[in-house]
Order: structure tokens, then C-alpha cells, then sequence
């Protein structure tokens, strides 16, 4: 047991290296901006990983999270910016085009960077954990509970479009000031940001592993089997789950920060449906069950339907294509390409079989080293 | 109702129904701490019906549940789960997707919290306990298996050993030894004589020979009522109980 937690661990490591080696070998800041994106898109994968994958919660408003993050960056940025894209009185420059006169109380504390950086992550847990616990209180699940998360995030999204005159409307927030911290700028466009990034997602990689292995990651899959079985045990499901998709959240939300550093923006389209939905599709290809397969699914879609799109011959097609293989994908592989690789690992002679119970083989495959179950 | 021991589960004129269909009618029920008690009947008679209302799976239309003299019929599941109540259900219901080992570990409940299991990881202070249990249900050498695919009478085993391991002062079986063999059967009526005395037990069982060998009182319910209770012998010679079963072919046959 204890060893294959090792080799899990061992595996994450590897992974987490080679993703902050990228720099050393590609210098081109455009590409370092793109796969910074991907790396945000795999933090996502993680987070809906975390409530789907591991307590069955089919978040299809994740979006809705990621662009409240999103928002509590760009807001502190655009306040960094005052008075210089701004008018007399320090507005950001929006404010001013829509006749505000003083800056909106929901704006103040967006001057203080610590309070920003919190808030980008508690906001969006705030409001999961609201969410979650009307829902899972009153014993909402399966797909109900994915119709009312839809339904909260286009109710955000369209809440924002609405009051242009605090949050720049469909224009969304732009012209922002760099983020910069204990000294440090990041440039969109370099190694640095690249480097935050990757040093995020590979916290928030290690911190899901964690809990994902504590007792509480283990009743939530017990949750996921049997919700009911489990109440009778004496936990409280619904704080438990409530628990998952806030945590959830807050890592969505983290994702959003960096990705307003990333993107020099934040727009409507950060919540939006297609976005939410598409974070659904990259956990299905990599393995929900799966975190590294998750967040290597998200970086292997976007990676692969940016390639696509960007090639001539597929210009016109590659929606086409990325569909096709979807379909391929959640047809032949229901645990996604992480349960087809553990699948592979297992029929390897020496590797170990889920559930074999005779005491010779489980000797046998002490010795030797094999990934099986280490996704 | 036994002076000597203390009561520790009483239901007073506890009805429910649903829409229309009285399941349970008026049902006085009391059992004493330590006691190992049968609760039997024809088909439909609300044994496992009374099973759900203890432990707040259906909710009573009227009158009241009380455990260790406070009331329960008004608790959240799970918190009725934390006045030390287990259940053991009809269907064994064992979580299928995750070993034998994770399984003990998730009936394990002492600590509920969510805070406190983010801090707790396999292979910590419950693993000896664990084990034994393993150990008392024949399933130590499966740890590690899947727990679908355990054969049936394993999977009965292993909510027995679940329940065991969340150590309730209350346990409730349902059909504990549904499609076990005669050798399974017998076991399972030696640990239950194992487990009085420590646990209070209410038993809902079919089968009679198993009925007799572990139960010192039997309740026998009838369309939702208590219609007898006594030992073995009392009741067989009950002339109501034998109208009861006539039409299921006599008690023996139950």
C-alpha cells in the first residue's frame, strides 16, 4: 500500500519537473504565454477532478468559479492602474465612460493586494459553499445538481454583462497594470509567469493528492458509491460534499488569478457555458477518477485543438476532428486515458492486479516496480 | 419491561404511513441494553419498516423513538448514526468500488469530522483494529480486494464486519444471513452470541432455526402490530401467531 503511494508520489514529481523545465528549453515568450494557459487549463481539470471524479458532483458550472477569480484579480489590477487610464477623480476608465462618480464600495477593498489575493480564492469557495449547501442540504444530486451549477454560473455571467457600470460589461476588464509581488513583475509574456503558474499548479496538484488520500478523500468516493449507505455511518454528507465543492472552487478560482495575468484581461467569456463545458470534456479524455490524468487530459485537448487550429489543413475542420476523437474516447475508454493506461500497466506481466487476491502474486508484484494504480 | 437492565431503545405508539398504507400501527417496542432480540413475522408485517424508523431512514407519522432515554425520531441520519446506533441493511450494501481494506476504514467512524479525516491517511491508528475485524470475519486475506468482487455471503460479511467496526452501542440487522449457506449460517449465529451483552442486537430474521439459536426474546410483528412476544417456545405455542403464518405455510417455514 505504503509503496504504491511512493511510486504515485514518485510519478506526480516527475510530472510537476518536467513541467517546470519547459523553460529552459523553449525560449519564445508567445509560446511560454500559451502553455501557461494550458497549465491553468490542467489546474481546472484538477478541481473538477476533485468534485466529480472523486465525489460524483458533475459540476457544469465550473467556469462560474474560475471567472469569479478571474474578477477579483482584474479588479485589483485595474485599481493598480488608477489614475492613469483614468479620468480626474481615479476611476478606472470604464467607471468614468458610465458616468460613475465614485468608486463602488465592492471596489475599495480591491486597492489592498492581500485582501485580493484572498479574495480571489474565498469568493468563488463562498459562494460553492453556498451553492452546495442549499443543494446537498437538501439532497440535490446527480443531474439536478449539474442543471442548478449550469444555471448559477449563466445567472452570474449574465448579472455581470448587466451592471456594465461596475464590472465593464460584456467588454469585461481591460488594460490592466502587471502584476507584481515581493519585488517580482510578471510579464505576461515571459519565463517568470510562466514559473507562477507552473509553481501553482503543482501546489494545488500535491494539496488535491493529499486530500484526494486522507479519510476525507476516501468517504467522498464511499459518497460517490453509495451517498445514502454512508449517512448511516454517522457523517454528514452534505458538509462533506459541500467540503469538496467549495475546495473545488477555491481552485478553480486560483486558476482564474493567473489566468487574468496570463490573459492581461477578464471578460464575460471567462464564465461562460462553452468554456465550462469544454473543462468537462478535458477531465472525461484524461480520467476523472484520475487527478494527473485530468490535468494531463486538459493540457493534451487544448494543446491539441490549438495545434489543430493553427494548422492549414485543418483550419476548417478541427472542431470537427476534436469532436470525433471525444466521442471515440468517452465510447472506448470510460475511465478516460488514464484508466486505459493503469488498464495497460496491469495486463504487463509483474504488474499488479486490482483486487488479486492470491498472496503469491501480491509478493510477486512487490518487487517489482510497476505504475499500476499510481495515476 | 426487564427490570433488572436498564431500557435502552423504547418505540411508543410509533405509526407511520405511506400515502394511505399504514405500514406501522401503533407499535410498542421496548429492549433492554444487552439484549439480543428477533423481530419476526409474515411478509410485510413493518419489521424492516420499524428497522428504518430507528434509524431515521423513514421518518414516523406519529408517536416516538427514544435511545437511552432521549428522543431520535426527529434526528438527521446521521446523527442518530452518532447516538451509537448501526444498521445493517436487507441488500448488503458495501461500498463496491473501494477495497475491503477502505471499506473498514470508512466503517471506522469514530471521528466524523471532515477537518479531522483531511489529517487522517491509511494505514493510521485504526489499522490493528481493522485488521482484527478482518481476522474475525474471514476477509484477511482479501484487504485488498475490490469489494465487488467479494462472492455474496463475503459482501454479508463484510457490512457485519463494517457495522463491527463503527462499534454502535445499538445494532440493527436486517436479514443478516439471506443467501448464506448452512456453514455460513452457523457462524454468523456464533458471533452473534459473541457480540451479546457487548452490543444490544435487534435481529429481523426468516430463518427459524437461526431465530433459535441466537434470540433469548422474540417480538413478532403482524400488519404493522406487535402481535406476541416471548421466548422460542412461548411463541410457537402462541395461537395467534399460528394464525398469523397460516397462510405462508406455519412458522417453521416462515
Amino acid at each position: 500500500m505504503s509503496g504504491k503511494i511512493s511510486r504515485q508520489i514518485l510519478l506526480y514529481g516527475i510530472v510537476c519537473l518536467a513541467i517546470l523545465a519547459v523553460p529552459l528549453l523553449v525560449d519564445n515568450a508567445f509560446l511560454l504565454n500559451k502553455y501557461a494557459r494550458y497549465l491553468i487549463f490542467g489546474m481546472l481539470a484538477i478541481a473538477l477532478s476533485l468534485s466529480w471524479g472523486y465525489a460524483g458532483i458533475l459540476n457544469l458550472g465550473q467556469a462560474m468559479t474560475f471567472g469569479l477569480g478571474s474578477y477579483c484579480m482584474a479588479m485589483f489590477l485595474k485599481l493598480k492602474t488608477v489614475p492613469i487610464h483614468t479620468g480626474s477623480d481615479g476611476l478606472p476608465d470604464f467607471m468614468v465612460w458610465n458616468n460613475v462618480t465614485e468608486l463602488p464600495w465592492i471596489w475599495v477593498p480591491f486597492q489592498s493586494m492581500p485582501f485580493a489575493l484572498l479574495a480571489g480564492m474565498l469568493v468563488p469557495a463562498l459562494f460553492a459553499a453556498l451553492l452546495g449547501w442549499f443543494m446537498f442540504g437538501g439532497r440535490v444530486a446527480g443531474v439536478y445538481a449539474a442543471i442548478i451549477t449550469l444555471a448559477a454560473m449563466v445567472v452570474v455571467n449574465l448579472i455581470i454583462i448587466d451592471q456594465q457600470s461596475y464590472t465593464g460589461g460584456f467588454n469585461g476588464i481591460t488594460d490592466l497594470a502587471q502584476f507584481d509581488i515581493l519585488g517580482l513583475a510578471f510579464d505576461a509574456y515571459s519565463a517568470s509567469t510562466y514559473y507562477l503558474v507552473a509553481v501553482c499548479l503543482t501546489v494545488t496538484l500535491f494539496v488535491a493528492l493529499v486530500v484526494s488520500r486522507s479519510k476525507t478523500g476516501l468517504i467522498l468516493q464511499a459518497v460517490r458509491d453509495q451517498e445514502e449507505r454512508v449517512r448511516f455511518f454517522g457523517y454528514d454528507v452534505a458538509l462533506y460534499k459541500t467540503f469538496i465543492f467549495a475546495l473545488s472552487a477555491a481552485i478553480a478560482g486560483l486558476a482564474g488569478m493567473l489566468y487574468t495575468i496570463v490573459m492581461e484581461f477578464a471578460s464575460p467569456t471567462f464564465l461562460g457555458v462553452p468554456l465550462s463545458l469544454s473543462i468537462v470534456i478535458w477531465v472525461a479524455v484524461g480520467g476523472r477518477q484520475s487527478l494527473l490524468g485530468a490535468m494531463l487530459g486538459a493540457m493534451l485537448v487544448t494543446g491539441v485543438q490549438g495545434a489543430l487550429s493553427e494548422t492549414e489543413a485543418f483550419l476548417e475542420t478541427w472542431t470537427l476532428v476534436m469532436g470525433g476523437l471525444f466521442v471515440l474516447i468517452v465510447l472506448f475508454m470510460p475511465k478516460g486515458l488514464a484508466g486505459a493506461v493503469e488498464a495497460l500497466l496491469r495486463r504487463i506481466p509483474g504488474g499488479e492486479r486490482k483486487g488479486d487476491a492470491r498472496p503469491a502474486a501480491r509478493q510477486g508484484s512487490k518487487s517489482q516496480p510497476h505504475l499500476g494504480g499510481a495515476l | 419491561m426487564t427490570p433488572a437492565r436498564e431500557q435502552l431503545l423504547a418505540l411508543r405508539q410509533v405509526t407511520v404511513s405511506f400515502q394511505g398504507f399504514v405500514a406501522v400501527d401503533r407499535l410498542d417496542l421496548a429492549v433492554a441494553s444487552g439484549e439480543l432480540r428477533c423481530l419476526i413475522g409474515p411478509n410485510g408485517a413493518g419489521k424492516s419498516t420499524t428497522l428504518d424508523l430507528i434509524c431515521g431512514k423513514s421518518r414516523t407519522t406519529s408517536g416516538e423513538i427514544a435511545f437511552r432515554g432521549a428522543p431520535i425520531h426527529a434526528l438527521k441520519e446521521f446523527r442518530i448514526a452518532r447516538t451509537g446506533i448501526g444498521r445493517k441493511f436487507q441488500v448488503p450494501s458495501v461500498f463496491r468500488e473501494l477495497t475491503v481494506r477502505e471499506n473498514l476504514e470508512i466503517g471506522c467512524s469514530r471521528g466524523p469530522g471532515v477537518w479531522r479525516n483531511l489529517f487522517r491517511f491509511s494505514g493510521g491508528a485504526d489499522t490493528e483494529r481493522l485488521e482484527r475485524l478482518a481476522v474475525l470475519v474471514g476477509l484477511e486475506d482479501h484487504l485488498e480486494t475490490q469489494a465487488a468482487q467479494l462472492s455474496h455471503g463475503q459482501t454479508q460479511w463484510l457490512e457485519i464486519a463494517l457495522i463491527l467496526a463503527q462499534d454502535p452501542v445499538l445494532i440493527l440487522m436486517d436479514e443478516p444471513t439471506a443467501g448464506m449457506t448452512a456453514h455460513e449460517t452457523s457462524m454468523t449465529a456464533a458471533l452473534f452470541n459473541r457480540l451479546r451483552g457487548r452490543h444490544t442486537l435487534v435481529v429481523v430474521e426468516h430463518d427459524m432455526g437461526f431465530v433459535r439459536d441466537i434470540a433469548e426474546t422474540i417480538s413478532v410483528m403482524h400488519q404493522g402490530r406487535l402481535l406476541a412476544q416471548g421466548t422460542a417456545d412461548e411463541i410457537s405455542q402462541d395461537a395467534k401467531v399460528r394464525e398469523a403464518y397460516l397462510g405462508s405455510g406455519g412458522i417453521g417455514h416462515a
